[in-house]
């Protein structure tokens, strides 16, 4: 079951007296953050893997305007040393475990088609992702950093950096947003006016 | 509000604004004691403050990093706890189920766990009480349970979809279900010392705080009444030190506020800074531990969900996100899924849900990404869950300890090592049976489960056995005499309902307890 939505209608909504003040500036604010970027925490060739690495797994098609850069959300938290609260034991700190995580990626690569991840055909990009995600490799850094759960962490970030985005609620008819003054219709198959009705 | 001064001496110091400190904190005030309440989030002004976006709100998580291990380790931030003046309320879902008498006496019952040293009537006034104070909203006939004394004070809030297909579900299967409670207001409502709050506009984002009041969130209800009877909430101070005199009492509490060390002189403190800060504090002080309970005995709800795609139109963040309630399950018949091999029970939950939750619980169970992801994506709304929450033993293997690993503060973080045991997984497997049959008898497709557990509770238990117990059956500490407990690390055993109603109870009891004392020091 797929299930396609119009476009525009997180943003025309944000125009309208359906969103508060502050839903407004948030959001408003996450729209904007096209400018080019600096990573601050990575090098620039580890931005450039990750940002490689964040395009594979959360594919976009769009234009280049539309683009939504994940891989700035995980540097800016990362520059700012900041914990979503836990992390499993069996894993190294986040910085650490980033930075080993993309080194063991390149090395794999490295080791296995004698080329940079980087230069790797989307399929085989995706082949490499997907060892790491079943932990089918081995040696530096993935004995001391379970591959599994490193990318059950750079997934879940990744997720949680994309679909924050407007553009990316409006791709799958969220409009949850748009909350004032208040939800009319909440039973099956009834929708409020101001929500989308799939194409 | 009230000032005091840090040279002053006053009567009590809280440590924690949320279930369990808000509603102590409210009582001893109003009983004309000098309280302040030492919260280390901040106290946040919930229109202006609070966005409808799930990002922008993980402010309301308690981010300083845990590190979780065993088998099954425990997520923390987003699915564990808050902070800020309100607590973990900030964030909870509202849904306020009783537990039912038996919960209390799983060791008679089953030969495993812990009975609570007292009964239910204990309880039962301070539910009565807590629900007319925060305006519950729940059914008039309530199937499950012994027949209330008191309505619900309002009228259930309506069913949404997901609650409406777990209802049609249910009926196939001939499982009963209910409109739950939710402390979350089906009409405006006024309270003594708060005032006007006005009804749940149905935007199904509980979990990432209301922007309202229409949420019985602490902020919103005991917090208000406590200032209104004089207490200081002091916030972003966060608690560092309990220090003893020679007589073995706390003196004063040190805290952090705005980078600089102060000192609070005090008769009395109430440490309700949650399942995992309040054994935190005590470990890094090295305080009330002569039972070497503290840190012991974590446990944590079963709480598989089952998710389900469904033909119809859901839109699953609007409203109540937990709208109905099946406690069939409560001591489940042979007849719903074949012969029953666990102790204790659990409840049946439908689940609306917000979108960056939902998503990155997809990611992680199942594992996609790519195309694969992004067409599951689209299926947002029409989605919908089934959650449970069922008992959790304590079991030796479960525990807190400090880490060698300082944290932001310098502290040493937390390590809570979680596994579930042969009852859990028994139970886990009959949750799933029969939650994917009722989602299939609604007419669900492509299920799948998120494997989870949730509520951290346990770590300081109470009970009448001091060499077994953290504290006694009032919340007083067995070591030291003016130090009380009052947040989900009391519970002996973790009940097959969500804790927060019960925390509260519990809390207003503590208080009760303390205030009739003959020999108190104020
Ligand atoms: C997403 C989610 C949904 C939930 N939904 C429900 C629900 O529907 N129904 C239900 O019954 N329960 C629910 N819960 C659980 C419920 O919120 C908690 O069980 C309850 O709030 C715990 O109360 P507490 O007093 O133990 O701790 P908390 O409410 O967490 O309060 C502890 C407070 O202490 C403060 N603190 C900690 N350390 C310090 C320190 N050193 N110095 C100063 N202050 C400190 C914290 O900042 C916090 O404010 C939910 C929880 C979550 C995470
Ligand atoms: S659903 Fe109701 S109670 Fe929950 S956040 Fe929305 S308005 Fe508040």
């Amino acid at each position: 079951m797929h299930h396609h939505y119009p476009e525009g209608t997180v943003r025309a909504l944000l125009n309208t007296d359906h969103v508060t003040p502050a839903t407004r500036t948030t959001l408003e604010a996450r729209l904007s953050l096209h400018a080019p970027y600096e990573p601050q925490f990575f090098t620039a060739s580890e931005y450039v893997l990750l940002k490689a690495v964040c395009d594979r797994l959360i594919p976009q098609t769009g234009s280049d305007t539309d683009y939504i850069n994940i891989a700035r959300g995980i540097d800016e938290r990362l520059t700012r040393n900041e914990s979503n609260g836990w992390r499993y034991d069996s894993m190294p700190p986040d910085q650490d475990a980033y930075q080993l995580g993309l080194a063991g990626l390149e090395a794999t690569a490295q080791s296995r088609h004698q080329q940079s991840f980087l230069h790797l055909p989307d399929a085989q990009q995706d082949d490499l992702l997907r060892l790491i995600q079943q932990a089918e490799v081995e040696g530096e850094p993935w004995d001391r950093l379970p591959a599994e759960r490193f990318f059950e962490e750079i997934l879940a970030e990744a997720v949680e950096n994309y679909y924050s985005h407007p553009l990316a609620q409006e791709a799958i008819g969220y409009v949850g947003m748009a909350d004032t003054p208040a939800w009319q219709r909440l039973g099956l198959n009834t929708l409020d006016d101001r929500e989308p009705r799939p194409l | 509000m009230q000032h005091y001064t840090t040279s002053e001496t006053v009567d009590a110091v809280v440590i924690g604004t949320g279930a369990g400190g808000a509603p102590l904190l409210a009582r001893l005030a109003a009983a004309g004691l000098k309280v302040v309440a030492l919260e280390a989030g901040k106290h946040w002004t919930p229109y202006d403050d609070f966005p409808t976006d799930e990002r922008a709100q993980s402010k309301l998580f308690w981010n300083d990093e845990r590190l979780s291990a065993g088998e099954d380790p425990l997520p923390f931030g987003n699915n564990n706890s808050g902070t800020g003046v309100g607590g973990s309320t900030l964030h909870y879902t509202a849904y306020t189920p009783r537990v039912q008498p038996d919960d209390l006496r799983l060791r008679s019952e089953f030969s495993v766990g812990e009975d609570w040293p007292f009964g239910f009537e204990e309880i039962e006034p301070y539910y009565d009480e807590i629900e007319h104070f925060l305006g519950v909203s729940g059914p008039a006939n309530y199937p499950w349970g012994p027949v209330r004394k008191r309505q619900y004070p309002l009228g259930p809030l309506p069913i949404n979809a997901p609650g409406q297909l777990m209802e049609r579900g249910c009926r196939e299967l001939g499982i009963r279900t209910s409109p739950a409670a939710n402390a979350a207001l089906s009409a405006p409502y006024f309270q003594e010392g708060v005032g006007w709050r006005q009804a749940c506009t149905n935007r199904g984002f509980c979990q990432a705080g209301c922007n309202i009041g229409a949420k019985a969130s602490m902020d919103v209800t005991y917090i208000p009444l406590a200032i209104h009877h004089g207490a200081e909430v002091r916030p972003e101070s966060f608690v560092t030190q309990l220090v003893k005199d020679a007589s073995g009492k706390i003196s004063e509490v040190i805290y952090i506020r705005n980078g600089q060390e102060e000192r609070q002189r005090c008769r009395y403190v109430f440490l309700c800074a949650g399942t995992v800060e309040t054994p935190r504090l005590l470990l890094m002080n090295g305080l009330a531990n002569t039972s070497g309970q503290v840190g012991r005995n974590v446990m944590a709800h079963t709480a598989l969900q089952i998710w389900g795609e469904f033909d119809e139109d859901i839109r699953p963040y609007k409203g109540i996100p937990g709208a109905l309630i099946s406690e069939d399950t409560h001591r489940p018949s042979d007849q719903i899924a074949g012969p029953v091999d666990f102790a204790g029970g659990y409840l049946l939950q439908s689940i609306g849900v917000m979108p960056l939750t939902y998503l990155s619980q997809m990611a992680r169970a199942r594992g996609l990404w790519g195309d694969a992801l992004k067409q599951a994506a689209t299926t947002y709304n029409h989605v919908a869950g089934i959650n449970i929450l069922g008992d959790c033993l304590p079991y030796a293997h479960n525990y807190l300890e400090l880490s060698d690993e300082k944290d932001v503060r310098g502290l040493p973080k937390p390590r809570i090592y979680f596994s579930n045991g042969e009852n859990e997984e028994r139970m886990t497997s009959h949750a799933n049976q029969v939650m994917r049959s009722i989602w299939e008898a609604a007419g669900a497709k492509n299920l799948w489960a998120f494997p989870r557990n949730a509520h951290v509770i346990g770590t300081c238990r109470m009970g009448n056995d001091p060499d077994r117990a953290v504290v006694d059956a009032e919340g007083r500490s067995y070591d030291i005499p003016n130090l009380y407990i009052s947040d989900n690390s009391t519970f002996p055993s973790a009940l097959s309902v969500n804790p927060a109603l019960t925390i509260m109870a519990l809390s207003l009891r503590t208080a009760d307890r303390f205030l009739t004392r003959s020999n108190r020091l104020d």
